[in-house]
This record gives C-alpha cells, structure tokens and sequence, in this order.
C-alpha cells in the first residue's frame, strides 16, 4: 500500500476540464514534484489534496483512508504558499506557535516545539521579529518552520520560490532538502521551473493538459522522454522538422529538408513512413567543427549569435533551410575564431544523443 | 514634476499667501467659537472684554445638557457598534461572495451617503410614525445606523480587500476553523479598517443633525439638536463651550484616525 494514493481524480470548472484523471502513487518520505506550465493542472491537483477544491471524480487516500470528506482544517496536512502568508499581526514565534495554539497543545510543549522549528530552519535568532522585519527568504523559511511544527505526514509546497530572486532561490533550494533528509517528510511540490524540479525531487510528474505526461526520476525524463511535450518541457531541446522515409523496429530513416538524410535515428511514440515528424537533440549534447572530428551524423549551419554566460557560451546557429538551432558548449572548449558570427561550420552529434518524435 | 513648489519662483510666495488664506478661512470660525466660550462677554463680544471658566460651569451645571451629552455619547456609541458589525458582515458578503447583483448590492448600500439627508429624515419620520419610533431612542439608532453603514463598509471592504485571503486559507490549513482563522487571523489583520470604521460611524452620529431634529422628543435630545434649539430662543456663550467640546472629541478622533493611517503605512 502506498502513503499516499490519487486515484482517478477530475476536476472540472464549469465546462472547462482542468485537471484530468490524474492517477498517481507516492511512497512515505518521497519528495514528488508536479512540473508544468502554468494552467496544466498542477496547482489544481495540489488543492484537491490540501481540500481547497472537491474533485469532480476521483479519491485521494492518506495511508489507505480517503481524506476527500474531510475539510482542510482536519487534514492535518502542511502548506507552504506561493505568496507570503505569515500572519502579520504575529511575532515569528508566534506564527510557528499557531497551529500548536489552535489543537490546545500544552504551553510547555508549544514553546520547545517553536524552538526546535526555528532551529530546523535556522533562524533562532529571529523569534521576536514581526514578520514584515523579514526578507522573503526567511519569511518562506518561517512558513516552512510553521508548516512543519504539528509534524504533519504530508507537506504540501505551491511555488514557495517563484517570489524570490535567483540567488535566494537556490540558497532555499538547499534549505529544503536539508529539511526533506532531516525531517523525512512526504514533500509534495509544484513549480513551472525545471531546474527547480530536477534539483530537488526524487520523481517529477510532468503535467500538461490537466493530465501527468510523464511520471518518473528527473534524469529518466530528461534521457528518455516519452512525447515531444516533454523532450521540449524538459532540457530546452532542439527540434528539427524531417519527414520519415522508412520506420523499422524502433528506429527510423528520415529525410531533413535540405534533402540530407540520416539513418537508424531512435524513435519515440508513433512514427510512420511517409510521415513527418521532429528529430530532437539538446543543447549540449551538440558539437561544431571544425573544432572536432567529422565522425557522425550532422549538418552545415551558420553561427548567427554567441552569448558568453559566465561558464557556458550560447550558440544560436541557422541551418541550411532557416531553422535556429540552440547550442551550449563550455566555454573553455571555445576559440575566438569559434565565436565569429557569420562563421560557416559543421554541427553534428552522436547517433544515441538524436531521437525521432512523431507528429 | 512641471509644477515643482521649488522651481515656481517669486510665485511661492503668492501660493503661499493663498494657502494661507484658505487656511485662515477654513479655521477662524472654529477658532472664533472656541474664543467666545472663554470669553466674559455675556453677548458673545468679540474680541472678548475678559477671560472666565464660567460659561463651561453653567455648561456642566445645567442637568439638560448633561442629558443631551449623554444621549449623544449612548446614541452614537451603539450605532458603531452596530455599524462596525453589520458592516463587517455585508463586506465579507460583498468581497467575497461570488453571487449575482454583487455590485448592485454594493451601490444600494452606499445610497444614504448621496441621498440628501433631509429626504431621508422625512422618508424615517413618516415611516417611524407608523412604528411608534419617534422620540425613541431605538429610532434614534435605527436612523444614524442607516448614515453610518456606508462609512463601515467603505473602511472595512478596502481593508478586506487589500488583506490577502491567503493568509487566511493558511490558518485554515494550520488547523483552524474557517470561523476561528477570521477571528485570529483576518480580524486582525483587518483591525485598522475595523478603528476607522468605528471612529467614522461614530462621527456620523456624534454631529448628525438633520436627521436627528426629526426624531427628537422633548425628553429625547441629542447635544446638536438642544444647540439648534437653544440658539433659536437666546445667544448664549454656553452654546460656545458646547461647540468647543464637540470640536474638541471630533478633532481627537480624526487625529487618532491619521495617525493609524500614519502607522500603517510605515
């Protein structure tokens, strides 16, 4: 039996579908994220679990018993939200105190609890501020601590990052799973940002269209995408318009519009001869000569735009036939006379780094 | 800025000059009134021949004055509280509700504030007949209520509207009950709202007059009525000390209404 079991749920608002039979498993301690673009139903999923929102159909089961008849108040669930929600009429100590006050937990225990939460996030010393003495970060931190304070067997986490700055962002990152190993908490997360999801979860749910599209472990996604959805969601993949000229067993021949051809290119989902379909490769998995050898599958660009960001150099090359390509390479491996705009050179990638998408 | 004060010149001084003189306009009476209740004169000379304390001592000697202060303070007092709760009530309703005629609701509840007061005194005086509220002090209530609920739900459904019901939905996942989180949580973070709601409601009953000449009674007189009355049969410098007290509580509450707007913004 899993810790925690969505089955099925649906939820509709008026005749707009917004999240979709979901199904889902999340074993007791997992850290899951819910990634997606805004209006995918990741966030609505979220409050069917917090009990914001009744499910059209479907159940929600904690521990094998269904919570959907329960209001959010005696879910005994955490949450962290994605605006700050520290009551600011209350000192630090007292925020985290409050969900102690209001189950009439014994003054003793309520004080060694404030403190032991504090601690967990470090900011002891802050007690007696008010919460607009805060900065977002450690107001978010706060509202961790008093998420956390009536251990909860669930911890729910709507885009708790998406108000701070970059910096900010991932010094909590850390903060976070710190806490996760500490505490051992089942962590439920939603955010819009990959990076985010790849570097906190132990799985990821992709979600678009109110359904999962796919559901597995950051780098099983990013290898093995199962639609072009995620190939593109995750890993700001490149894809290249072809028309398939034979399909067999799981890979395929196909033709690039400038009439090059490339053969046995692996093959995901549904493709057919005569067909068209995208040939994705990624942003780093691509090399230029002539830097390197020629070995290969490949194709002549131009470089059109080169971007110095600190360890990386992003490349913006155009193909033969008016397609942009995106490319990463380090910065190290660059030469000045790599970075010339205008620079007619030669891309091509390992055969295991392209794959077919179908159309 | 085109209008810069710095940048305008030789023509400083002429603003300023203006803004003196409405300044000037806007205060003297008051301060004039406020001069006469320490004055001797008996026919409210002014400038004042001689300082005394005297009209203030005839003022709290006479008991009907006293009644009428009261009367004022009891009348005023119950009407906040019940504008401060109903129109803590109907602004949960209007901010939050979803159902239709929403703004509607909102416009018809703001009306006495555009009426003019003399309609609505006559509209209440023929309908209380009928009830045999006239002259009483429910009628009273019931009257200044209907003046003062627009200035409820103005201060309460801003604030309402600017609290963030976020915060509200995370004391409900802390464990609290919708009912409890509100009272924990959103009623205090509303509270400046709720102080000016109050100090407004009672203002709007503390110097309505209109309305309240209309349900008057003999035995029944609040302290801006008993002055209209007073005046029409001599002029007497205690109408002055009267005066300066209701300035004096007005000028309190309003200064204690800026400084919480003072507070919050900081």
């Amino acid at each position: 039996m899993s810790f925690l079991e969505i089955a099925n749920i649906s939820k509709t608002f008026g005749n707009v579908t917004a999240v979709s039979d979901v199904s889902l498993e999340i074993a007791r301690g997992e850290f899951v994220t819910f990634l997606g673009p805004s209006g995918s139903g990741k966030s609505t999923t979220l409050y069917m679990i917090a009990g914001f929102f009744e499910p059209t159909r479907g159940d929600v089961r904690l521990e094998g018993r269904s919570i959907l008849s329960e209001p959010s108040n005696k879910r005994n669930i955490g949450m962290v939200f994605q605006r700050y929600t520290l009551f600011p009429h209350l000192s630090v100590a007292e925020n985290v105190a409050f969900p102690l006050r209001v189950r009439r937990r014994p003054a003793a225990e309520i004080a060694g609890k404030v403190e032991e939460m504090l601690a967990l996030v470090r900011l002891e010393s802050f007690a007696g501020r008010m919460p607009a003495q805060l900065s977002g970060g450690q107001q978010q931190r706060v509202a961790l601590a008093r998420a956390l304070a009536y251990n909860p067997p669930l911890l729910l986490m709507d885009e708790p990052l998406s108000a701070l700055d970059k910096k900010l962002r991932e010094e909590i990152q850390d903060e976070i799973r710190r806490i996760h190993r500490q505490t051992g908490v089942t962590i439920l997360y939603v955010t819009h940002d990959q990076e985010e999801a790849l570097s906190l979860s132990d799985r990821i749910a992709l979600f678009n269209h109110g359904k999962i599209e796919q559901l597995g472990k950051g780098r099983e996604l990013y290898e093995a995408p199962r639609t072009r959805f995620v190939a593109d969601f995750i890993g700001h993949s490149n894809f290249l318009d072809c028309t398939i000229a034979r399909s067999h067993g799981g890979f395929a021949d196909i033709t690039l519009p400038d009439g090059s051809a490339l053969e046995r290119v692996a093959v995901h989902g549904d493709a057919r001869a005569g067909g068209r379909g995208g040939l994705m490769i990624r942003p780093d998995r691509l090399r230029l000569s002539p830097l390197r050898g020629e070995n290969g599958p490949g194709i002549d660009v131009v470089l059109s735009d080169a971007t110095f960001i600190g360890e990386t150099y992003h490349f913006v090359l155009t193909t033969g036939w008016g397609a942009s390509v995106n490319m990463r390479m380090p910065a190290s491996l660059a030469r000045a006379d790599d970075v010339t705009i205008g620079t007619n050179l030669r891309l091509h990638w390992e055969a295991s780094d392209a794959s077919l998408f179908g159309q | 800025m085109l209008l810069d004060f710095a940048r305008l010149g030789p023509w400083r001084v002429a603003l300023s000059l203006i803004a003196l003189l409405v300044g000037a306009y806007l205060l003297l009476p008051i301060l004039l009134i406020v001069a006469l209740s320490f004055g001797s004169s008996q026919w409210l000379q002014f400038p004042p021949p001689g300082w005394t304390l005297r009209w203030y001592e005839d003022l709290f000697d006479d008991p009907e004055w006293i009644a009428s202060f009261l009367t004022s303070f009891k009348i005023a007092a119950v009407v906040t509280v019940l504008s401060v709760g109903i129109g803590l009530m109907a602004s949960f309703g209007l901010t939050r509700g979803t159902f239709r005629g929403r703004q509607a609701l909102r416009a018809l509840f703001l009306t006495p504030m555009i009426l003019p007061v003399v309609v609505l005194a006559v509209a209440l005086y023929a309908f209380f007949l009928r009830l045999h509220l006239n002259g009483t002090f429910l009628g009273f209530v019931l009257a200044h209520l209907v003046i003062a609920l627009p200035f409820s739900i103005i201060a309460i459904s801003n604030a309402l509207e600017r609290f963030d019901r976020d915060i509200e939905t995370a004391a409900i996942v802390c464990g609290a009950s919708p009912l409890e989180a509100k009272i924990r949580v959103t009623l205090p973070g509303i509270r400046l709202g709720l102080i000016s709601a109050a100090i407004f409601s009672f203002l709007a009953s503390w110097d309505e007059v209109v309305i309240a000449i209309f349900m008057a009674s003999p035995d029944l007189q609040t302290l801006p009525v008993r002055i209209y009355g007073t005046l029409r049969q001599d002029l007497s410098p205690v109408i002055a000390a009267v005066s300066t007290l209701l300035i004096a509580l007005t000028a309190a509450l309003m200064a204690a209404a800026a400084l919480l707007r003072k507070d919050d913004r900081s």
